[in-house]
C-alpha cells in the first residue's frame, strides 16, 4: 500500500521538478548556441562565443559593472545599517521598542510598486535620478526592515554574559560590542548581506523608473530593453547575459541556503 | 537586554538605530505619506501640472471611482492573487511539501534532491524567469509548450496573446511554489513525531492525521505564509510587466502596472498616486493582520 503511494508521490515530484526546470532549457541551450533563436533547440555548433561576446562588448561589461556597483553598494549600506540597528534592538530596552519592532514589520508589506510614483518625485528633488549613490541608498532601504529583524534575531542568540565578561575585563561597551559580539553574530551579517545583495541584484522596477541614462542601467533593465526590441536581438548574447546574471544569485543562494532558510522559517515562526 | 540608563546609553541607541530608521523613513515611509498628499493634487510629469501642481481635493478619487480601467485592474489583481498565490502557491505548495516531509511510516529518500531542484525558479532574478517563459510560451509552432501539445493535435496556441492572464498565473505559481514548499517542508518536519505516532496508535488514517493533527498544529504558520504571499503578489510588477506589459489591451494590467502606466506613460503623477494610495490601504490592511499574528511571539 505504502509502496504504491510512494511511486505516485515520486511521479508527482518528477512532474513538478520538470515543470520547475523546463523554462531554463532555452536560457542554457541558447547561451551555448552560435546561431540561437528565441526557440529551444539543440545548438548545431556548441560555442562559448556568446559569453566572450558579452564580456568583450562595451555594453555587456557596462551592464554587469553597473549591477555589481548597485548590488555591492546596497549590500554595504544594508550591513552597516542593520548591524547597528539590530544590535540596539537586541541589547537595549527603551520605551517604544516593541512598537518600533512591530512598525518595522508592518513596513515590510509595502512594496516599491506602491511607492514608486512619489519615490520618483523624491529622487528628482534629491538629484538622485541617474546616479549610483541614489540607487544604492534606495535599494538598501528596501531591504532594511527584513534585515533589521534578522540581525536582531542573530544578536539575541549571543549571550549578553559574554559581553559583560568583557566589560569586567575593562573593555568599553562599544569595544565589547564590536570586538566580541560582532564576530559571534557573523552568520547574521552574512544573512543580511545576502538579502541586500539579492534584493538589489534582482530589482527591476526602481532602476526602470529612476535610471534613463543608457550607460547606468543594470542587467535587469538591459534584458528588458533588449527583449522589447525583439526584432533585432542577438538571442545568444541575451541568453549568455542571462546565465551570467543568474550565477551570482545562484551561488549566493547555495552558499547561504541554510542560513536563509532558518531566517525565513524564523520569520514564519516569529522567533 | 538592559535598560537604557543615562545619556550615553540613550545616545548609543539613537545613534545605532538612526541609519536604519533614516533609510526606511526617507525611502519607504516618506514616499508612502507623500503618495497620500500628491493624490489630492493634479501633479503631472510634464506640462503645467509639473510646474504648478494645485490642490484638487477628492477629484482624483472621484475619477478612480468611475474609471473602469482602475476597477478592472483591481479585479484582475484579485483573480491573479487568488489563483496564483492562494491556490497555486499555498495549496499546491502544502501538498508537495507534505509528500516530501518525513514522518512515521513515510519517508522519500530522494526528497532532499527534489528540494534542491525545486528551489531554482525562486533563485533566479525575475527578469530571467520572465525571459525564459517568454521563450516557453512563444505563440508559434516552435514554442516549447506548443511543441509539447502538438502531438495531441492541439495548437499552436498564442499563449501571451489569447491566454495572457492564464499564462502569467502559471508563471507566478511556478516562481513562488518552491518558496512555499521549502517553508512548509520545514514546518511539517517540526511537528513532533511522538504526536503523529500517538495518532497512529489511536487508529487515525493518514488523511485523518493530516486533517485533525498536522494542519491544525501548523495553522498559524500557514496563515502567516498566506498573508505574506498574498501581499507580495498584490504588489507584483516585474514578472508580469516584462512578459506582457499589461497587455494585450489591458488583459494583464494588474494594479501595479496600472499605477506605473498612469504615472510614467500618461504622466499623471497625482492620479497615479491616488491609485497607489488604494493599493497601500489594501496592503497595510493585510500587514496589520500579519503584525497581529506575529505579535504573540515578540
Amino acid at each position: 500500500m505504502t509502496t504504491r503511494f510512494r511511486w505516485i508521490a515520486y511521479a508527482i515530484l518528477f512532474a513538478v521538478a520538470a515543470f520547475s526546470l523546463m523554462p531554463f532549457a532555452w536560457v542554457i541551450l541558447a547561451s551555448l548556441d552560435s546561431n540561437a533563436t528565441i526557440f529551444v533547440k539543440a545548438p548545431e555548433t556548441w560555442t562559448l562565443q556568446n559569453f566572450v561576446a558579452v564580456f568583450r562588448s562595451a555594453g555587456g561589461m557596462q551592464l554587469i559593472t553597473n549591477s555589481l556597483i548597485y548590488a555591492g553598494g546596497a549590500t554595504g549600506v544594508l550591513v552597516v545599517a542593520t548591524t547597528l540597528g539590530g544590535y540596539a534592538l537586541s541589547r537595549y530596552s527603551f520605551p517604544g521598542r516593541r512598537g518600533l519592532m512591530l512598525g518595522i514589520l508592518l513596513v515590510r508589506v509595502i512594496p516599491p510598486t506602491a511607492t514608486i510614483v512619489p519615490l520618483y518625485v523624491l529622487a528628482t528633488g534629491l538629484g538622485f535620478l541617474d546616479t549610483y549613490h541614489g540607487m544604492i541608498l534606495i535599494l538598501a532601504a528596501l531591504e532594511v526592515p527584513f534585515g533589521v529583524w534578522i540581525m536582531k534575531g542573530f544578536f539575541d542568540t549571543v549571550p549578553i554574559e559574554i559581553e559583560e565578561a568583557a566589560w569586567v575585563d575593562g573593555a568599553g561597551k562599544l569595544q565589547a560590542a564590536f570586538r566580541i559580539v560582532l564576530p559571534l553574530a557573523g552568520p547574521g551579517v552574512g544573512a543580511a548581506a545576502l538579502i541586500g545583495f539579492m534584493g538589489a541584484w534582482n530589482q527591476f522596477l526602481i532602476p526602470l523608473v529612476l535610471i534613463s541614462d543608457q550607460s547606468k542601467i543594470p542587467i535587469s533593465v538591459g534584458l528588458f530593453r533588449a527583449w522589447v526590441a525583439y526584432t533585432n536581438v542577438n538571442w545568444g548574447l541575451l541568453a549568455a547575459l542571462s546565465v551570467i546574471y543568474i550565477i551570482p544569485a545562484l551561488v549566493f543562494y547555495v552558499v547561504a541556503r541554510r542560513v536563509l532558510q532558518q531566517s525565513l522559517a524564523g520569520g514564519l515562526a516569529g522567533t | 537586554m538592559r535598560r537604557v540608563r543615562g545619556w550615553r546609553d540613550a545616545l548609543t541607541v539613537v545613534g545605532f538605530l538612526s541609519p536604519a530608521l533614516v533609510l526606511v523613513g526617507a525611502f519607504i515611509l516618506w514616499p508612502a505619506v507623500w503618495a497620500v498628499v500628491q493624490s489630492f493634487t493634479n501633479r503631472a510629469l510634464t506640462g503645467p501640472g509639473a510646474q504648478n501642481p494645485s490642490f484638487v481635493g477628492l477629484a482624483n478619487y472621484q475619477r478612480l471611482l468611475s474609471d473602469t480601467g482602475f476597477f478592472g485592474s483591481i479585479g484582475r489583481t484579485a483573480v491573479f492573487t487568488f489563483t496564483s498565490a492562494v491556490i497555486g502557491q499555498t495549496v499546491l505548495g502544502l501538498g508537495i511539501a507534505y509528500l516530501m516531509a518525513e514522518r512515521p511510516l513515510w519517508k522519500l529518500r530522494l526528497a532532499p534532491v527534489f528540494a534542491a531542484v525545486l528551489i531554482l525558479p525562486l533563485a533566479v532574478p525575475e527578469t530571467v524567469a520572465a525571459l525564459a517563459w517568454a521563450s516557453m510560451a512563444n505563440g508559434t509552432e516552435a514554442g516549447l509548450i506548443n511543441r509539447m501539445i502538438a502531438p495531441a493535435g492541439v495548437g499552436p496556441v498564442s499563449w501571451l496573446q489569447d491566454h495572457a492572464m492564464a499564462t502569467v498565473i502559471v508563471v507566478n505559481t511556478w516562481r513562488g511554489l518552491s518558496f512555499a514548499m521549502v517553508l512548509f517542508l520545514a514546518a511539517f518536519e517540526s511537528v513532533p513525531s511522538s504526536v503523529l505516532e500517538a495518532s497512529v496508535v489511536d487508529g487515525a488514517t493518514p488523511w485523518q492525521q493530516l486533517r485533525r493533527v498536522t494542519l491544525p498544529m501548523l495553522r498559524r504558520q500557514i496563515l502567516i505564509f498566506l498573508l505574506l504571499t498574498v501581499v507580495t503578489t498584490v504588489g507584483i510588477f516585474g514578472l508580469v510587466y516584462f512578459l506582457t506589459r499589461g497587455g494585450p489591451g489591458s488583459a494583464t494590467e494588474l494594479i501595479g502596472i496600472y499605477i506605473y502606466a498612469q504615472a510614467f506613460q500618461f504622466f499623471e503623477i497625482g492620479y497615479g498616486s491616488a491609485a497607489a494610495v488604494v493599493l497601500l490601504i489594501l496592503l497595510i490592511a493585510g500587514g496589520v493582520y500579519y503584525v497581529r499574528l506575529m505579535r504573540e511571539e515578540l
